[in-house]
């Protein structure tokens, strides 16, 4: 199947309280009230303050979290029962490229994620190689990630993640360590893959490509819409 | 954080025999190299100090031979200048110049050994070099895999924690606290806890440790094109 087809995640009365360890402390702390959601859109933004729960809504979206209430449905697997399934349909590129990507050099991180292909050696090298290649990135693939720029580093990590061909993929704040121009060349990126993406951002340019967006204020969804009108709605809870 | 790469042996590129050499005959050499600085001294101390010597300067010779820049020799060393000199004056107190000078220059000899293994051969090489070691164990449950990737992480998190305290050193420094222990140390440890975790989580987000897919199952995780 190709990834153009219609992905469908669904969350129903979906919520996440942790319990705190310390039992002297108050009851259990929400951090996401009970959410009922379909996400069928090619592209979809998450915008809201620091600490309103985007991050733990994108952690449902691929069992990273998983709900303490409801449940949490990809294509029809339960984030809970087929957590394996669901992060091979579901790939997760987090804001700091740094904790994502776990070798040291890039191509060896492409490389590493397609060794669940369990390809030869040699072969998987020129695989990784190309995928590189297809990011302008080959040029880097033997340096240390830690001598890359953060938008190299950050293109890498997508590289990585696209690598196995996910058909959905979630973006937890992608441009936050971004400069201008690195920022423009994800955008561009975004906007030329197949898959659904689902992304949280405070970069408004970036949620206005999106076809619907989503505000999350205070554990809850405030508003659910068309990328002004949610801007918009974003500009009035700061007040 | 800033980048701290250089202090852990990597991979330079190149065409030297080392470079082409199978992996299993570099560890073999490096296995040799141990055991005859090991097991020398247990001969006579004069051949002890004689063979180590010899093989400390092929082991200088091999980083020649395998064009390796010498800076990275010296830097090899001077990590482990304070233990040596330490390790040294002890033995020459207790047993004289010769054996210092043969355990000293054991030590030496090995890690140079060991640099010319790692700056010769690519870190996704020796992770299948590791995996094939740990494949016969496969049927007593160990996971090949599981433990390259665990050395690969090993490998990529000193550079971190290093990073960590130079960065930790300078906001102590920035608030005139650098006397003050507890300002030096705890926030590495705290920051060492966080990337753990985050490292952990990206593993998770990776699919990575995750059990075998199997062929037929899953629907609707196919691949985009």
């Amino acid at each position: 199947m190709s990834a153009s087809a219609r992905q469908s995640i669904v969350l129903s009365a979906a919520g996440v309280d942790i319990v705190p360890a310390d039992a002297a402390a108050a009851g259990p702390k929400t951090i996401l009230k009970p959410l009922t959601l379909e996400l069928a859109e090619q592209r979809i933004a998450v915008i809201g303050a620091n600490g309103s729960g985007k991050s733990t809504l994108l952690r449902l979206l691929n069992g990273l979290v998983l709900p303490s209430t409801g449940s949490v449905r990809v294509n029809g697997l339960d984030t809970a029962a087929d957590g394996a399934a669901v992060r091979r349909t579901v790939g997760f590129v987090f804001t700091d490229p740094l904790s994502q990507l776990v070798m040291p050099t890039p191509v060896e991180d492409v490389e590493l994620s397609l060794r669940r292909l369990k390809l030869p050696k040699k072969e998987r090298r020129a695989r990784a190689l190309d995928i590189l290649a297809g990011y302008r990135l080959a040029h880097l693939a033997g340096n240390s990630i830690y001598e890359l720029s953060g938008g190299e580093r950050q293109m890498v990590a997508l590289a990585t993640v696209l690598a196995v061909e996910p058909s959905i993929l979630v973006l937890d704040e992608p441009s936050t360590l971004l400069d201008l121009r690195n920022t423009r060349l994800l955008r561009e990126r975004l906007a030329s893959l197949p898959q659904q993406v689902v992304m949280s951002t405070h970069d408004l340019d970036l949620a206005a490509d999106c076809g619907r967006v989503l505000v999350v204020d205070d554990a809850g969804i405030a508003f659910d819409g068309p990328p002004d009108d949610a801007v918009a709605r974003y500009r009035a809870l700061v007040g | 954080m800033r980048g701290h790469a250089h202090l852990v042996a990597g991979y330079i590129p190149g065409r030297s025999p080392f470079h082409r050499m199978p992996l299993w005959v570099k560890a073999v050499l490096l296995l040799l190299v141990a055991v005859l600085c090991l097991a020398s001294p247990a001969v006579s101390v004069p051949a002890g100090a004689a063979v180590t010597t010899a093989v400390l300067l092929a082991a200088v010779a091999s980083h020649g031979v395998a064009r390796l820049p010498w800076g990275r020799l010296w830097r090899a060393v001077k990590l482990m200048l304070v233990f040596l000199v330490l390790i040294a004056a002890y033995q020459w107190w207790e047993h004289g110049a010769l054996v210092a000078w043969q355990v000293v220059a054991a030590i030496v000899a090995t890690v140079l050994a060991s640099n010319v293994l790692t700056a010769t051969t690519p870190v996704d090489e020796l992770l299948d070099g590791l995996a094939a070691m740990v494949r016969p164990l496969e049927r007593f449950g160990a996971d090949p895999e599981r433990f390259s990737l665990t050395v690969a992480l090993m490998l990529r998190s000193i550079p971190f924690v290093i990073g960590a305290f130079s960065d930790v050193r300078d906001a102590a420094r920035a608030r005139g606290l650098e006397r003050n222990l507890l300002a030096r140390s705890l926030p590495v440890v705290i920051a060492t806890v966080g990337y753990a975790r985050a490292t952990g989580e990206a593993l998770v987000a990776r699919g990575l440790g995750d059990p075998e897919p199997d062929d037929d199952a899953s629907g609707g995780t196919g691949p985009g094109r």
